[in-house]
């Protein structure tokens, strides 16, 4: 539980993975949570996602850092991914339970 | 006539046989005699060790101890008769002056030290060799390392004893991650005579502190194997894979007075260029042009053997996409159709495309594993170009090792796939090149992408801003030293063909980058130097800033200054997710600000004009005034306001409780 580390890297070593928790009690899934699961998650484990409280401007600037980083993504994978997790991971969610 | 020389110093003719050749070659008896008597003396230098005054302690123990007995009426040994040999007799000091000037060094970059006296007083007659003075040897070091990386040319750093070594050391650390051929010089303290108790700055085996991080670490034995041991440094450094050798003697042994041979650097260079075995070229281009879609990685060896552009022949003959992994050059022109970027998370898993390449060559990277998992996983064929052979299948399976001279390499691989290329192959090359540059295509307008955050006229500004202010800013031939670790290097379209060059680090002992920049700038005088650094990593090494200054380098600084370690803090958080740092906002080790500091100000102390900037109008402004100070010869610097960004971070963050002025009961 305290590390979903998830690289596609491992994947192409042929290991199976577990899913990464990601608001999985959000009742039907925001179309987002998909991009987000196959975008970011190359690089990326779940803590960010679940330590960090923002709003969606910010979470949007956060993705577009990515960008400025090397990833390849569109403007409407950016919207639907912003979306998402201003949505799910916005000022108003609950802090994530500590690991230990 | 050279011939008899090489014998008669061989002792393979007497010194009859010797005389009665050069009669014999057209000299009179009285001219033989004289070459004789020239002959003679390179001869006894040549043997000074075992047939000269053997090394004895004597006088009292503090007055310099002669190596050969100081005669100041000696005649002037005469000129050698033998090419790049050079007959020398004077004090050590001298000597290592001597052989550095015939090993090619133009500068030395030190930092002063009473036991390099003699050698101080030798430049004042060689003004061929140049005295950099570097206020700390940190950044001297750095000066240094810059300076070889951007000439190509050799230098020496040079600082007192163990204080002065280990300010070098994080330095010297870095050259040797980097594979820089950086010698480093410090005497040993202790005299030779006094040596083992325990005496100023004095520790025993000194050297020893630099071995781990040297290719090379080695004493003069005695005051006349000073030249010696500067000519094994600099062959061993220079000599592929390149990386830094120390060396060192005792501090007495500048001052005696020595009879030695000062070797110009082609007589004992090796000259190392390796081509690769043509069996493994054969099963390389075998490989190469039977795969369904191949995967070039660039890295520094092909900057280092300027084969940048054999690289894009042999990936455009193959219509074969091409990627980097962590370097500290831009290895290939990414505006090239076939750049499918740098691999954004160090594991080939990461890239976007090509998704599943079944053969994968690297020419020249180093590969820095960061991780558990291989950068190049188990799967592709993965064929491996380098001449750093030690580093080699230690990590990745290699299914074909070529070991070269990367320029050579890649010489002889473009023959071989040239020759195996049908025209069903050419027609695959031609259609895979198609794929890859249509996703070239749509990668480049993505990426432009960036300008779209809905933070990008936000003041202070994001980091992405600034970086790409300065992109647009730049010269096409601009050289971007960059020590800004948390900052992401877009929009530059680095091209080592000519175009904008890359400067990073690879060692991350910080400090580096205002050094690095200024001895890149001694080096390429006509080109524009723009130095990107963090704050955490400028104040670390500002005193290049000086140099710049005093030497009149025009160097751009440009800090990214969010008051914070942002590459710690974002890590720490990995760390430890939703721990009680990230629950509290309790963070011990992140943040620089409270009080902030000033940068502008602080290059102002060292003779340097600069501002501070907070919005982005004023970034463009900024530039325009560091440009004009440029021109003119001076250099400037930016203290950019950056906002920090990332998970705990608060608008006003929390300093550690540490308050002296509650339990301080005099005011004093």
């Amino acid at each position: 539980m305290k590390f979903l580390l998830l690289a596609a890297g491992l994947m192409w070593g042929g290991l199976v993975l577990a899913a990464p928790v990601l608001a999985q009690d959000a009742g039907p899934q925001h179309p987002g949570r998909a991009v987000v699961l196959s975008k970011c998650f190359q690089c990326h484990t779940d803590a960010m996602f679940r330590d960090q409280r923002q709003d969606r401007r910010a979470w949007e600037a956060t993705i577009y850092r990515m960008v400025g980083r090397g990833a390849l993504w569109t403007p409407e994978e950016i919207k639907v991914m912003a979306d998402y997790l201003g949505a799910e991971y916005g000022t108003a969610a609950k802090p994530a339970a500590s690991p230990r | 006539m050279r011939e008899l020389v090489a014998r008669y110093l061989s002792h393979s003719i007497s010194r009859r046989g010797f005389v009665n050749g050069l009669t014999k070659a057209g000299l009179t008896a009285t001219a033989a005699q004289s070459v004789l008597g020239a002959v003679t003396s390179v001869s006894l230098a040549q043997g000074a060790g075992t047939t000269t005054t053997p090394y004895t302690p004597q006088g009292n123990a503090t007055a310099p101890v002669p190596y050969l007995p100081h005669d100041a009426d000696a005649p002037a040994r005469a000129p050698s008769a033998i090419a790049g040999v050079k007959p020398f007799q004077g004090t050590g000091g001298a000597a290592f002056a001597e052989q550095l000037i015939a090993c090619g060094v133009k500068y030395v970059f030190g930092n002063s030290a009473s036991e390099d006296a003699q050698f101080y007083e030798a430049l004042v007659d060689r003004p061929q060799l140049k005295y950099v003075l570097t206020p700390h040897e940190g950044p001297g070091a750095a000066m240094a390392a810059g300076y070889i990386k951007a000439s190509g040319e050799p230098a020496v750093v040079m600082q007192a004893g163990v204080v002065g070594m280990v300010n070098a050391m994080g330095q010297i650390f870095n050259a040797w991650k980097e594979q820089t051929p950086l010698v480093v010089y410090s005497y040993r303290t202790d005299q030779s005579r006094r040596a083992g108790r325990d005496g100023f700055e004095e520790v025993a085996n000194q050297e020893q502190l630099a071995q781990p991080i040297t290719k090379y670490t080695w004493l003069a034995r005695r005051p006349d194997m000073i030249p010696e041991t500067v000519r094994r440094a600099f062959k061993a450094a220079w000599t592929p894979p390149f990386g830094p050798a120390y060396i060192s003697w005792h501090s007495d042994y500048n001052d005696d007075r020595v009879r030695t041979d000062i070797i110009a650097q082609q007589q004992f260079d090796p000259r190392m260029r390796v081509r690769p075995n043509p069996d493994e070229v054969t099963s390389a281009a075998k490989l190469l042009v039977e795969a369904r879609m191949p995967l070039l990685i660039v890295g520094d060896e092909i900057y280092k053997a300027k084969a940048a552009g054999m690289a894009v022949k042999l990936a455009e003959l193959l219509g074969m996409p091409v990627t980097q992994v962590r370097q500290l050059y831009a290895n290939f022109p990414e505006t090239h159709p076939l750049w499918v970027g740098n691999t954004p998370a160090a594991n080939l898993a990461s890239l976007t495309f090509p998704k599943n390449p079944d053969v994968v060559i690297n020419v020249g990277n180093k590969f820095q594993h960061n991780g558990a998992a291989p950068i190049v996983p188990r799967g592709p064929k993965f064929i491996d170009m380098r001449i750093d052979f030690a580093s080699m299948g230690n990590v990745m399976l290699t299914e074909v090792p070529l070991v070269a001279d990367v320029a050579l390499g890649l010489d002889d691989l473009y023959g071989a796939v040239e020759q195996l290329m049908t025209p069903a192959l050419k027609a695959k090359a031609h259609e895979r090149a198609a794929e890859v540059r249509k996703f070239a295509e749509q990668a480049r307008t993505l990426r432009a992408l960036v300008v779209n955050n809905p933070e990008w006229d936000n003041s202070p500004l994001i980091a992405d801003r600034v970086t790409y202010e300065i992109a647009k800013f730049s010269d096409p031939d601009a050289i971007i030293v960059h020590e800004a670790g948390s900052v992401a290097m877009h929009s530059f379209d680095f091209d080592p063909r000519g175009g904008r060059e890359l400067f990073f680090y690879y060692g991350s002992h910080l400090g580096s980058g205002v050094g690095t920049a200024a001895g890149v700038k001694l080096a390429r005088p006509n080109q524009q130097v723009i130095c990107l650094v963090g704050d955490g990593s400028f104040i670390f090494g500002p005193t290049a800033l000086w140099n710049m200054a005093r030497l009149e380098l025009p160097v751009i600084v440009v800090v990214y200054n969010n008051h914070a370690y942002s590459g710690p803090h974002s890590r720490v958080v990995a760390n430890v997710p939703s721990g009680r740092m990230v629950q509290t906002g309790q963070f011990v080790h992140d943040y620089l600000g409270n009080p902030d500091m000033n940068m502008a100000d602080i290059a102002r102390g060292f003779g340097v004009n600069g501002e501070v900037v907070e919005t982005p109008a004023q970034l463009r402004e900024a530039l325009a005034r560091a440009r004009a100070h440029t021109v003119d010869g001076k250099p400037y610097l930016l203290d950019v306001q950056v906002a920090r960004r990332g998970v705990g971070w608060a608008e006003k963050p929390w300093v550690p409780p540490i308050r002296l002025a509650e339990i301080r009961q005099k005011r004093v």
